[in-house]
């Protein structure tokens, strides 16, 4: 065994000290850093040189149909998930390198990516199993199911590593369960806490539910959160109350629904919570996960949480105390509130509600933005995010609710007369001013994201299917390319032997660009058999 | 005889949709019975492998390995196509009596059956020790973290593989040559050289694993040579190096290693 740990030891690790540093010529987590800024240092594509960008690889993933997930790179080595698989790349060629795939999970779930840290790397199972494998062999190391499917549960978050645990999430809130945040040793799997985002009864909170079953109150926590390492806190946002459209059986804010928690990652405390939409009867979950930055805040250094919230408000939070800050509206189309209070509760706008026969409500039910990565480059200071202008029908059932057999007390319907759009834009988060913004073309079906780089760049996928670039200045359009596949993932920027790179996964396919060199001959390689 | 049971994969699509409920009468009276699946895999041999190959893994006939193309018929719709051959393929019917008939789909079955759900006999817990100890597999493989870096991870291997393939892997590993493992030394143009196994060649690029687990991204312009072993890195002589008796032993245990059929972890 000792020749055989040394060996281990011999493959370089990922370090939780080089997460914390923030993206280099690596990419090592969900959001790039644990601030989940997405803002690659990286400067050898630039303003000037962008135009000259070319697809260098493509890598194709057997059976995929709508690939999410963001791609993490190490030395090199880029690691991306599909449905119950991993597949690690050189990312140089995109050649593989392996590949683990789990193909006994009996369902198929969207996956957003990996976590990595020391010699593993971490994902999780349509139904709901943390997986750990090893970073060079995909040879598995353990599997944990941290939640059952008989429960509501599944799964789809990309975990999120830092010290000596990985942190995971749940999905399955628009069917009913209950929404947890929990964390496992990465080194043997184990269960080191979890924390329900739906208190049981007789815990604070419990009374915003009237006497609806907290079993099935949802409050998913689908996507990777964020973590402030100075303050030792983690940052978990959640889902929509079940059932999303039909509020009648849950009279109260029904916490913690719709809110950003902050948590000890040691114990999974709630240090504090705050709700972006109370008493949610539109499926506004609040996932977008929150951007930290520390910002000169009305004549004083602060520490900042920012979001921009599927309810069509562009959050600033304090995140030492969760104090609000501020709300600014960031669509136009904007109908169920008039703003927020002073201690940022929606000011509703009455007659908001779904009802039986459908009502108009502004934004939809996508919500005017989404999980989609927004990004923040701190040479500007502003916040980059697309924002969908629209609005839906909104209808509800006064049923009672059947759990896990896909109700949702209503839904949403598009207006065939009033098509949305999608906006890239650019929020000054001192002021919430709109500083500009990208109008793109589509159908408003996309969910891709945002990378913004040292060279002064945004990259960032339309809804039309192509990779683009603009000047996070201006928003200048300065390249584009056709990935010819509808887009519901976020770019990433790396570096490998000395080139840098631009990578998303598109519907069906990783694509990674370069600038342009022109090619050299490549020898034959002699090969003998022995 | 030559020809029949081609094509069994057509079942599939010969047999009424939507498929009804099975009874007890659709279910193999021999079904899992180790002597059943010998005899079965004799009389496969015998008249069956020209078409579908010796281990059932198809040629001129239907690989019959993979589960989902005979696990979605019965026991009796399969000895029904054995016996009446499919119209319209190159699958003639069989004059075999029913014994003999169930043997083969006893043995048919086996093939695509994980080993972990397969009936095996040996010790795991002598297999377990042998794994670790004396056999040396662990130089090279490794279950749940415990092993070597240049052979397949067998920590699901139970799931992944019938109890035939694990056999013939153990026994035979020259018969297949694992993908992604095949030994080689590279020759850098430096002059340094790298042995270990091939995860991914082409003209370009060559991506290997050395034994100490490192990861070795090459382009080929960086590439002296490349010498490929033509055996594969796992010892051909575990018939001689193990008894019968140990062998059964070590199957055992390769057999239940199934992560998924482990308890679950309670909240």
């Amino acid at each position: 065994m000792n020749i055989l740990l040394l060996a281990g030891l011999l493959v370089a690790q990922v370090r939780y000290e080089d997460i914390r540093q923030g993206p280099s010529e690596n990419w090592l987590t969900y959001a790039g850093d644990y601030a989940a800024q997405r803002h690659s240092p990286l400067k050898q594509v630039h303003r000037g040189n962008v135009g000259s960008l070319t697809a260098q690889w493509t890598y194709h993933i057997d059976g995929a149909r709508k690939l999410e997930a963001v791609p993490l790179v190490h030395d090199g080595v880029m690691y991306v998930t599909g449905t119950n698989e991993v597949h690690a790349l050189d990312a140089r060629s995109g050649r593989r390198i392996w590949r683990y795939r789990d193909d006994k999970v009996k369902r198929q779930s969207v996956n957003r990516g990996v976590a990595l840290l020391g010699d593993r790397v971490f994902f999780v199972t349509s139904d709901a199993n943390l997986v750990a494998l090893h970073r060079t062999t995909g040879a598995l190391l353990w599997q944990s199911q941290y939640a059952e499917t008989s429960k509501g549960y599944h799964a789809t978050l990309a975990p999120l590593a830092l010290k000596d645990r990985v942190v995971v999430g749940v999905s399955g809130g628009d069917s009913g369960m209950r929404g947890f945040v929990a964390a496992y040793s990465a080194s043997t799997g184990e269960q080191l806490w979890r924390t329900y985002t739906v208190p049981a009864r007789g815990e604070p909170g419990a009374e915003s539910w009237a006497d609806f079953p907290v079993e099935w109150g949802g409050a998913g926590t689908w996507l990777t959160g964020t973590y402030d390492a100075d303050l030792n806190l983690l940052y978990w946002t959640t889902g929509n109350p079940w059932p999303d459209f039909f509020g009648g059986d849950r009279k109260g804010d029904n916490l913690y629904s719709d809110s950003v928690l902050a948590l000890d990652p040691e114990t999974g405390k709630m240090k504090w919570h705050f709700q972006f939409t109370p008493h949610d009867t539109h499926d506004w979950d609040a996932q977008a996960f929150p951007v930290l930055a520390d910002m000169n805040w009305q004549g004083r250094p602060r520490k900042l949480l920012m979001q921009a919230n599927r309810n069509g408000f562009f959050y600033v939070l304090d995140r030492v105390t969760g104090e609000y800050l501020r709300a600014t509206p960031f669509v136009d189309k904007l109908t169920w509130a008039s703003g927020v209070d002073a201690k940022g509760r929606p000011i509703e706008v009455p007659g908001m509600d779904p009802t039986p026969n459908g009502n108009r409500i502004c934004p939809t039910v996508r919500g005017a933005a989404n999980w989609m990565s927004p990004s923040f480059n701190p040479e500007t200071g502003w916040f980059y995010f697309p924002a969908l202008e629209g609005c839906d029908i909104m209808t509800s059932s006064a049923k009672k609710p059947e759990p896990m057999a896909g109700f949702a007390g209503g839904g949403g319907e598009r207006i065939p007369s009033e098509p949305g759009k999608f906006y890239l834009r650019a929020i000054d988060p001192l002021t919430g001013a709109r500083r500009w913004e990208y109008p793109m073309t589509g159908p408003t079906t996309m969910w891709a994201g945002t990378v913004s780089t040292a060279g002064g760049l945004i990259f960032f996928g339309d809804d039309d299917g192509h990779l683009v670039s603009v000047d996070a200045r201006t928003g200048q359009h300065l390249w584009h390319f056709n990935m010819g596949q509808p887009l519901s993932a976020s770019p990433i920027a790396y570096m490998a032997d000395g080139k840098q790179y631009v990578a998303i996964a598109a519907a069906t396919d990783v694509f990674a660009f370069a600038l342009f060199e022109p090619a050299k001959p490549v020898p034959l390689v002699p090969e003998t058999v022995k | 005889m030559r020809g029949w049971l081609v094509l069994l994969f057509t079942v599939a699509v010969v047999f009424p949709q939507p498929r009804r409920e099975r009874s007890p009468e659709d279910n193999n009276p021999l079904a899992g019975r180790p002597e059943a699946v010998e005899a079965g895999r004799k009389l496969f041999l015998g008249v069956c492998s020209a078409c579908h190959g010796p281990n059932g893994e198809g040629g001129r006939g239907t690989n019959l390995t993979h589960g989902r193309l005979v696990r979605g018929v019965s026991d009796r719709e399969l000895r029904n196509s054995i016996r009446a051959g499919i119209p319209g393929t190159d699958m003639p019917p069989s004059p075999l009596p029913d014994e003999p008939l169930w043997q083969i789909v006893a043995f048919v079955r086996s093939l695509s059956t994980p080993a972990a759900e397969s009936h095996v006999r040996g010790d795991p817990d002598l297999g377990r020790g042998l794994f670790f100890g004396k056999a040396g597999c662990t130089s090279c493989h490794m279950i749940l973290g415990r092993g070597g870096f240049l052979g397949p991870d067998l920590s699901n291997i139970g799931l992944d593989r019938s109890l035939r393939q694990i056999e013939v892997a153990v026994l035979d590993p020259n018969e297949r040559l694992a993908t992604g493992h095949q030994g080689a030394t590279v020759t850098l143009a430096n002059g340094t050289s790298i042995t270990g196994v091939i995860r991914d060649q082409t003209n370009y690029a060559i991506q290997m694993l050395d034994a100490a687990g490192r990861a070795h991204r090459l382009a080929s312009q960086d590439v002296r040579s490349l010498e490929m072993n033509a055996r594969s890195l796992m010892p051909a002589d575990y018939s001689q190096r193990l008894s019968k008796a140990e062998i059964q032993d070590l199957l055992a245990f390769l057999s239940r290693q199934a992560v998924r059929t482990r308890p679950e972890v309670a909240p």
